[in-house]
């Protein structure tokens, strides 16, 4: 009798307070923030039932021991998945993205509930199977509920970020296809995540299990799987979230930083309304302004792993290997100013294992000549090279051409010729040759 | 904090250091502490000092390095993540016009006050504005048109006044913003504002921040260099304090370098006679490693930028003599700059000297030119301020511009405020003065990624109110660590409880209609 009405009681508890996405009474937060650490303790007996009675077959006294653990873990399971309720209807959680961890607890709280007025009966050898039976979904119901409770507090990809490949490829995972550098998404969706998001949702802070520094993890969502519809923003819970008035505790970005600017959230918008595409390059009613669509950096590979070969050979030679920003695709810069009295062809070799990474390498006032040319063709991603006030002539200069990317090049106060200069005509991507000073002057800047 | 085995006096339990608590709590602990701490202990440090140096210095180093990475690292450029995007500007350099010019006798042409010489302010116009003690009790306000002509300069048609032929010869490279504003009237407040995002002293300015942000570029010279322009006795000289680079809260590694007007750039840098530079090495490492005591055992952070510096020092002995060696500039760079510049402390020279330092990576130099002040005489005075100023600015960006380094150095010439358009005191056909004026003043920057050629912003027909396109200065700023690319919001430091960053806490924006 009264076990049923406990029963009933706690099928109630989600309708008298199901999660609507509000924060609701501070008492219920409070409380509720008791949650997680309350769930370890009926885990943790129950965890310890099957060792009891495994350990009884040797040991009777155990096994009187398991049925007492048993009735203790289904009395601390109902005030955990009280308060587990109480959390999700006071600390604002939205419904969708609780449901499933809810659910499961509350069946799991009514089974080990069930499995405790089993045991009896299969003390007394009536119904030998049931009881086991029961026990082992019990268990496994413990690992899936907590493993869904979480994820809702670290995040889906906290047990596997840090996990070796192989054990990722197992999990389910969805692919995406490929960013597209020149993409919207790249030069006008992310860029906004990046400031305003970012600082709370990726590397270690994951607010609401979301991170929003790639796009697969953008994607991917956080502990609701709809923050991106694509097709759809209004039922994307980000855009939702971005688009709440002003003083709603649920705005993003949250804390009282400034709210999003009505151009970001436009441009948010009609990214998702049209694809949510990784790569498509324009959108329809939004003007791609066309100083910001030039040139998008050229992407470098990583250099991550080259970490302590850059800070050797930065103390070795004196120079500075600087990134270009944060992003480490964008490159690295090579200064050589605070050496250049004595920086050489001979130094310049010694980074050849940087060659890929580097996309300015400035040697203006360095003792580098024209033999430099072969080493810098090898730095595949040069976008501006600086030679002003170098003992070179030019007379190497054709070896440059196979930098495709190269747009800068200052020759000035050098012993560069007009014929050297012709060599360079192939590149198309050149946009400033400087030539200040030197024999080839003047020549009008392309 | 550890306790030296040969210390007597053994202190108890954990200090605030061992506690888990934020760095940077632990850091502003670490800076008071010193002070409270320094008068106990200086005897006890200086005889482990001279124990140190009697063999068991091994075992303090020892010590040291172990203190060293137990400690929370400072905020670096690492930590900052910065730059935060790919910039455009690698440095910059930026001419200080002290005092305030006045925007209508310079950029912000004003053709229909001519006829309005004289008359009175229409009210409307002043509303409720604040007035300076200097004309608060002026009966009227009388409209004092600009003594100047005007004339169109560049494909971009900007109008520059006649005081400023050069600045004319580089309208299509530069960026003319009408519509700078301030909140401040007064030029303490207002310039620190300017330097620093608020008008109270104690913040860092920016050469400080950036040099925080994002380092130095060469270590042979200091990240940020400032250089003061000769006085010019007959200008009405508002004093300038080094608080104007000062590095704030920031440790004060980050502070400027004044380059001195006259005599020796630096003093105090050339060695003594008979100390030759292998014993000023010598002396250089032992102060170092005494220093590095004296971080052991007070932990204040400021000890570290004390060992920076005296390195710093040492490196400019070489390094500062070569960066002031005109003798192998050619004959184009004094055709270009004009005569003036082989005088130390003028304009010319500063600008000259700027372009230099951006050639040795410097990452950002900052020029005052004062006197701009012209509560009276503005008539006589302004033809030589301009004079003084107007050719060095444009061979500073034309300089830049033909070697190829315009394009990743941003340029900016700004006053802390602008000037009114009624004349302060009496006014003559021959003369008048204008007074402080903070709602409207006329900036202009050139290269590192802003677009040449534009004139943004407008005022009302009286120069008097922003009409459109407003830039406070908070934006203004925002803008140029844009340029450096620096996201404002992120270049912050946690100081007096608060995440502290240039444009203060008002929220500011960058002008993407500056840039290219
Ligand atoms: C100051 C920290 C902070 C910033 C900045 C911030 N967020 Fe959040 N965000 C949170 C926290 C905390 C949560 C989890 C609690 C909640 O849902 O309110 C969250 C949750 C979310 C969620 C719900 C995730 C889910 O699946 O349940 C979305 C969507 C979101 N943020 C989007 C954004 C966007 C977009 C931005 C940038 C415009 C942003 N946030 C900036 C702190 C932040």
């Amino acid at each position: 009798m009264l076990v049923s009405a406990i029963v009933f009681l706690l099928l109630a508890l989600p309708w008298t307070f199901a999660p609507d996405g509000q924060t609701h009474a501070s008492w219920q937060q409070f409380l509720g923030r008791f949650h997680p650490l309350a769930v370890h303790l009926p885990i943790g007996l129950l965890l310890l039932v099957p060792v009891l009675e495994i350990g009884g077959r040797i040991r009777p006294s155990l096994r009187e021991a398991a049925g007492f653990v048993l009735g203790c873990a289904a009395i601390c399971s109902i005030g955990a998945v009280v308060l587990g309720i109480l959390l999700a209807h006071g600390g604002g959680f939205a419904k969708e993205a609780v449901r499933g961890h809810m659910w499961a607890g509350l069946i799991l709280t009514i089974a080990v509930i069930t499995c405790t007025l089993l045991r009896s009966s299969w003390i007394t050898g009536q119904s030998s199977f049931l009881y086991p039976v029961v026990l082992l979904a019990v268990l496994a119901l413990t690992a899936w509920t907590g493993h869904q409770g979480g994820a809702l507090t670290y995040g889906k990809t906290y047990l596997t970020e840090f996990a070796p490949t192989f054990i990722k490829q197992l999990g389910p995972h969805k692919t995406y296809p490929s960013v597209d550098p020149v993409s919207v998404y790249v030069t006008r969706i992310q860029p906004i995540l990046d400031s305003n998001c970012i600082t709370c949702h990726s590397g270690a802070k994951v607010k609401g299990g979301l991170q929003l520094d790639t796009y697969a993890h953008l994607m991917d969502g956080g502990s609701s799987d709809e923050d991106i519809v694509a097709s759809h923003p209004e039922k994307s819970l980000l855009f939702t979230r971005i688009t709440l008035p002003t003083d709603h505790p649920k705005l993003m970005p949250s804390e009282g930083k400034p709210p999003l600017t009505p151009k970001d959230i436009a441009w948010i918008r009609a990214w998702i309304q049209q694809g949510a595409s990784p790569s498509s390059t324009t959108l329809v009613g939004m003007e791609l302004k066309p100083a910001h669509t030039d040139d998008p950096i050229p992407q470098v590979g990583d250099y991550s792993g080259l970490t302590s070969q850059i800070e050797q050979i930065e103390s070795t030679l004196g120079i500075k290997l600087d990134r270009v920003s944060a992003r480490a695709a964008d490159g690295l810069v090579l200064r050589t100013i605070g050496v250049s009295q004595k920086f050489s062809d001979a130094d310049l070799a010694k980074l050849e294992p940087f060659a890929p990474y580097i996309v300015d390498a400035e040697l203006g006032h360095t003792r580098v000549t024209d033999n430099s040319f072969a080493i810098l063709a090898k730095m595949s991603h040069l976008r501006a090279i600086h030679l002003e006030e170098t003992p070179i002539d030019g007379r190497n200069l054709k070896q440059l051409t196979s930098l495709s990317e190269l747009r800068y090049l200052n020759l000035s106060s050098t012993k560069v010729t007009k014929q050297a200069l012709n060599d360079i005509t192939p590149l198309k991507t050149l946009q400033h040759i400087y030539t200040y000073n030197t024999p080839a002057a003047p020549v009008p800047v392309p | 904090m550890k306790q030296h085995p040969l210390c007597t006096d053994i202190e108890h339990g954990p200090t605030i250091l061992d506690l888990p608590i934020d760095s940077g709590l632990k850091h502003e602990w670490a800076e008071l502490q010193t002070r409270r701490h320094f008068l106990g202990r200086a005897g006890k440090v200086m005889g482990w000092a001279a124990l140190a140096s009697l063999g068991s210095g091994e075992a303090l180093m020892g010590l040291a390095r172990e203190s060293q990475q137990r400690s929370a690292p400072l905020p670096s450029p690492e930590t900052l993540r910065l730059p935060n995007f790919a910039p455009k500007a690698q440095r910059a350099i930026y001419l200080f016009m002290s005092g305030g010019p006045p925007q209508m006798d310079l950029f912000d042409y004003k053709p229909k006050l001519a006829a309005l010489f004289d008359t009175d302010m229409p009210d409307s116009v002043r509303g409720a504005q604040r007035l300076t003690g200097m004309s608060s009790g002026q009966s009227r306000f009388p409209i004092a048109p600009s003594h100047w002509g005007f004339k169109q300069y560049g494909k971009q048609g900007a109008w520059i006044s006649d005081l400023l032929p050069y600045t004319g010869k580089m309208a299509d490279d530069i960026a003319i913003i009408r519509s700078t504003n301030t909140d401040a009237i007064n030029h303490e407040p207002a310039i620190m504002l300017m330097n620093t995002g608020n008008m109270n002293t104690g913040k860092p300015c920016l050469g400080s921040w950036l040099s925080y942000g994002l380092g130095s570029m060469n270590n042979n010279l200091p990240t940020f260099m400032v250089m003061m322009t000769k006085k010019n006795e007959e200008e009405n000289n508002q004093p300038t304090s080094s608080r104007l680079w000062s590095s704030g809260f920031l440790s004060s590694e980050h502070a400027g370098v004044s380059l001195r007007s006259a005599g020796d750039p630096v003093l105090y840098l050339n060695n003594p006679q008979g100390v030759d530079s292998a014993v000023r090495r010598k002396m250089l490492d032992a102060v170092s490693e005494i220093n590095r005591q004296t971080y052991e055992e007070l932990g204040d952070p400021e000890t570290h930028s004390r060992i920076a510096q005296y390195e710093m020092a040492y490196r400019m002995q070489t390094s500062v003599p070569e960066l002031t060696d005109l003798s192998k500039e050619p004959k184009t760079t004094w055709d270009l700059y004009g005569p003036e510049a082989r005088v130390p402390g003028t304009f010319a020279y500063n600008c000259l000297m700027a372009r230099r330092m951006a050639e040795r990576g410097v990452r950002f130099t900052q020029i005052y030119k004062r006197g701009w002040d012209v509560h009276t005489h503005a008539v006589g005075l302004l033809p030589m301020l301009c004079g003084e100023t107007d050719r060095g600015a444009y061979a500073l960006v034309t300089d830049l511009k033909q070697r190829g380094l315009l394009d990743d150095t941003l340029v900016v010439w700004s006053g802390e405020f602008g000037r009114t358009v009624y004349s302060q005191g009496g006014i003559t056909k021959e003369d008048y003065g204008r007074d402080h004026h903070p709602r409207c003043f006329t900036t202009w920057m050139a290269g590192g990624g802003t677009k040449p050629g534009i004139t943004f912003g407008e005022t009302d027909d009286f120069s008097y109110n922003v009409v459109k396109d407003s830039v406070p200065v908070r934006d203004f700023n925002a803008t140029i660590l844009h340029c450096l690319g620096i996201d404002h919001n992120k270049l912050t430091f946690k100081a007096q409880g608060l995440d502290q960053k240039l444009t203060g806490t008002t929220p500011a924006k960058v002008v993407d209609e500056l840039l290219l």
